[in-house]
């Protein structure tokens, strides 16, 4: 119940952010009647009202329920546990973006397989190691040589002059 | 007779039948993986088709699905664990077969339940989306307008016990369509000053993270895999019915055809149910209904019809109307909208080719699922017991690389990773995911129209009321919305008191839409 109100506020407070941003939106005499700003409007206040309806759904169905036995700190230690590790692989991918314009694809991607590989179980192995470099090369050659996509290629171009 | 000529030249086209195989195959290795849904399986590939011809591009894209429906079935089979939503009815029976060492047969069964059922549903595809779709040629944009609202207001009929999350997530993905130029004036919108934000946001970026990083998420967090955990897949060899066999199993083909039908062609029904319904009814018109449970082929046969007849007939919505009722066709329409191409009325007219060309692409679709379900069975088998890390580290790749590849942009990939983030914080909410994906695609076709509407008369608002076409299809939006709204209430008023065990699948499943 807890989530959902917190949940309810916030999408609240992100309405009128988002209101406030449409209002900031600068006229046009091209726009029509309407204006760039009038549906952003709308939708905001559509997701103002749907929120509040959210927070009124919430403490009713509590107020309907009765009083609540909240979870015990266990249970609470473990979805805990569990986000953290769901947010550690955006964290693995946002490492990949950092370090790609430096390393360059076949590096940055070897290492992505092998940390994400690691990261959710896989013990230190010549095999993983061997998946890591052998995946790298696959990617290489199916984005790079036959798609003919252009990834970053790193400082090494640079280096080697 | 056109038609014909289109989707001959399709089923002998090269690279249409490269697409064909390529998106089986694809779609039936997805669909064995436990977690890879056929959404994600057609998401992981969509950065691909953006280079591609169009009709390549849909049809690769509708090939998967059909390989994923039927990849499904065989870790339901084999190890007692669905690979997707609509294979849950088929783990009942299939599972028990394979207990009882018939594991090939059910495998069997399934593979040309699925083939009937694909070829019947592409029957019904090709014959209802030109009558529906010729129905929309007296359009204007005030009825287009329209249409918008009636296919946002679908989400009332996805959201069953969770409505206001369900609008909620519908007004946040028209919010996000809203970000960059405007459509009329050229004025831009919430772009901060980063260039990267002009063109706006690409669905494409949304749905990859909604789904597939969404999932990797999920799976993250999720017990830890342990070294040396390992499937038991005996008797995996498989064992075509044969034709007496098939003639006895008929009522609950039958059962599967009809239901898939109806089930597919209704937005929100999707696979799950339609397999789910045919189980029953077949149980229900069995002469043996006792078997069921315990490896009935009735029971393995009839959910396997359903589900790939709902994945033809689940794109007669998509295509006569631009309005996608699953994750599987939102994503399919986003092959289309990739290449400039609006499904409609006027994509009968203006791009026959396609059209056509994509029911001939998934006539051999189907007859590829069924040579290859044949062969493939072995890498399917090899590919479960891959440890779960390896498979992660490998979609994460692809989805890394596959983004670049779209507009050769790393802030496309840092929107992919908040779209993840945003997915998975859905998911643990228990807020559904495809309302968002149906206002991101949506909200563009129902701003546009709605001020070209306005420009016409002068912003006089009555216009959506004067259009006959208009005013019919917003009392429909209003009636579904209403009635979801009524049920919703009723239901609060009559709680129900659940475990809390099945709460927290409750929880999981208000974000498992049909696939």
């Amino acid at each position: 119940m807890r989530s959902n109100l917190i949940t309810g506020v916030l999408l609240l407070v992100f309405s009128v952010i988002f209101w406030l941003g449409a209002d900031a939106i600068p006229k046009s005499r091209l726009s029509g009647s309407v204006g760039a700003d009038g549906l952003p409007k709308m939708l905001a206040i559509a997701l103002g009202v749907l929120s509040i309806g959210y927070l009124a759904q919430t403490l009713l169905t509590a107020r309907m329920a009765g009083p609540v036995v909240g979870p015990r700190r266990e249970t609470k230690t473990v979805d805990y546990t569990r986000h953290l590790r769901a947010i550690g692989m955006i964290v693995l991918g946002a490492v990949y973006v950092a370090i790609v314009p430096y390393l360059g694809y076949i590096p940055s991607i070897a290492l992505l397989l092998l940390s994400v590989a690691l990261y959710n179980g896989k013990r230190p192995s010549r095999g993983l190691l061997l998946f890591a470099v052998l995946g790298a090369i696959g990617f290489y050659l199916l984005f790079v040589r036959l798609l003919e996509v252009p990834l970053p290629a790193g400082i090494w171009p640079s280096l080697i002059g | 007779m056109e038609g014909l000529f289109y989707a001959w030249q399709a089923v002998t086209s090269m690279p249409v039948l490269a697409a064909a195989v390529g998106g089986v195959l694809w779609g039936i290795l997805g669909g064995a993986l436990p977690g890879i849904s056929p959404s994600i399986a057609m998401a992981l590939l969509l950065p691909f088709t953006y280079n591609l011809p169009p009709l390549v591009a849909v049809v690769l894209l509708a090939a998967v699905y059909v390989g994923a429906e039927y990849g499904g079935s065989i870790p339901a089979i084999l190890i007692r664990t669905p690979g997707t939503n609509s294979a849950a009815a088929t783990v009942i029976d299939g599972y028990e077969m394979q207990r009882q060492g018939r594991g090939g047969e059910a495998l069997g069964l399934s593979l040309v339940g699925g083939t009937i059922g694909g070829l019947f549903g592409l029957i019904l595809l090709s014959t209802l989306t030109e009558p529906l779709a010729s129905l929309a040629l007296v359009f204007t944009p005030p009825a287009y307008f329209a249409l918008g609202i009636l296919g946002i207001s679908i989400i009332g009929s996805l959201s069953e016990g969770a409505l206001l999350k369900g609008l909620i997530a519908g007004v946040l993905g028209m919010m996000i369509a809203t970000v960059g130029t405007d459509p009329i004036s050229g004025v831009s919108r919430f772009t901060f000053g980063n260039p990267n934000l002009l063109e706006g946001i690409h669905f494409i970026l949304i749905m990859l993270g909604i789904f597939a990083v969404a999932e990797l998420m999920t799976q993250a967090g999720e017990e830890r895999w342990t070294e040396g955990s390992r499937p038991d897949t005996t008797n995996a060899r498989l064992k075509l019915p044969s034709l007496a066999t098939l003639w006895r199993l008929r009522k609950a083909q039958g059962i599967g055809c009809v239901l898939g039908a109806v089930e597919g062609a209704i937005p929100g029904g999707g696979g799950s149910v339609a397999a789910f319904l045919s189980y029953n009814e077949a149980r229900r018109w069995s002469k043996e209904p006792e078997k069921f449970g315990k490896g009935s082929e009735e029971g393995v046969i009839a959910p396997e019809t359903a589900n790939n007849v709902v994945s033809a007939t689940a794109i007669v919505p998509t295509l006569s109307f631009g309005i996608p009722g699953s994750n599987s066709t939102a994503i399919l329409l986003g092959g289309f909208l990739v290449h400039g191409l609006q499904p409609g009325p006027l994509l009968f007219t203006t791009n026959p080719d396609i059209v056509y060309g994509l029911f001939g692409g998934l006539f051999t679709a189907n007859i590829m699922m069924f040579l290859l379900g044949i062969v493939i069975l072995g890498p399917c088998i090899w590919l479960v017991q891959r440890p779960k890390p390896y498979l992660m580290a490998a979609i994460f790749g692809l989805v890394v690389s596959g983004v670049y590849s779209i507009d050769h942009s790393l802030f496309d990939l840092s929107i992919v990773l908040v779209a993840g983030i945003v997915g998975y914080v859905m998911r643990v909410l228990g807020f559904p995911h495809l309302p968002l994906i149906l206002g991101l695609v949506l909200g563009y076709m129902i701003e546009s129209n709605y001020r070209r509407a306005l420009l016409i008369t002068n912003g006089d608002h009555i216009v959506f009321l004067q259009d006959r076409v208009s005013l019919g299809l917003l009392i429909c939006a209003a009636l579904i919305i209403f009635f979801s709204a009524l049920r919703e209430v009723r239901r609060y008023r009559k709680p129900i008191v659940l475990p809390e065990s099945q709460i927290q699948e409750n929880k999981h499943d208000a974000a498992s839409f049909p696939s």
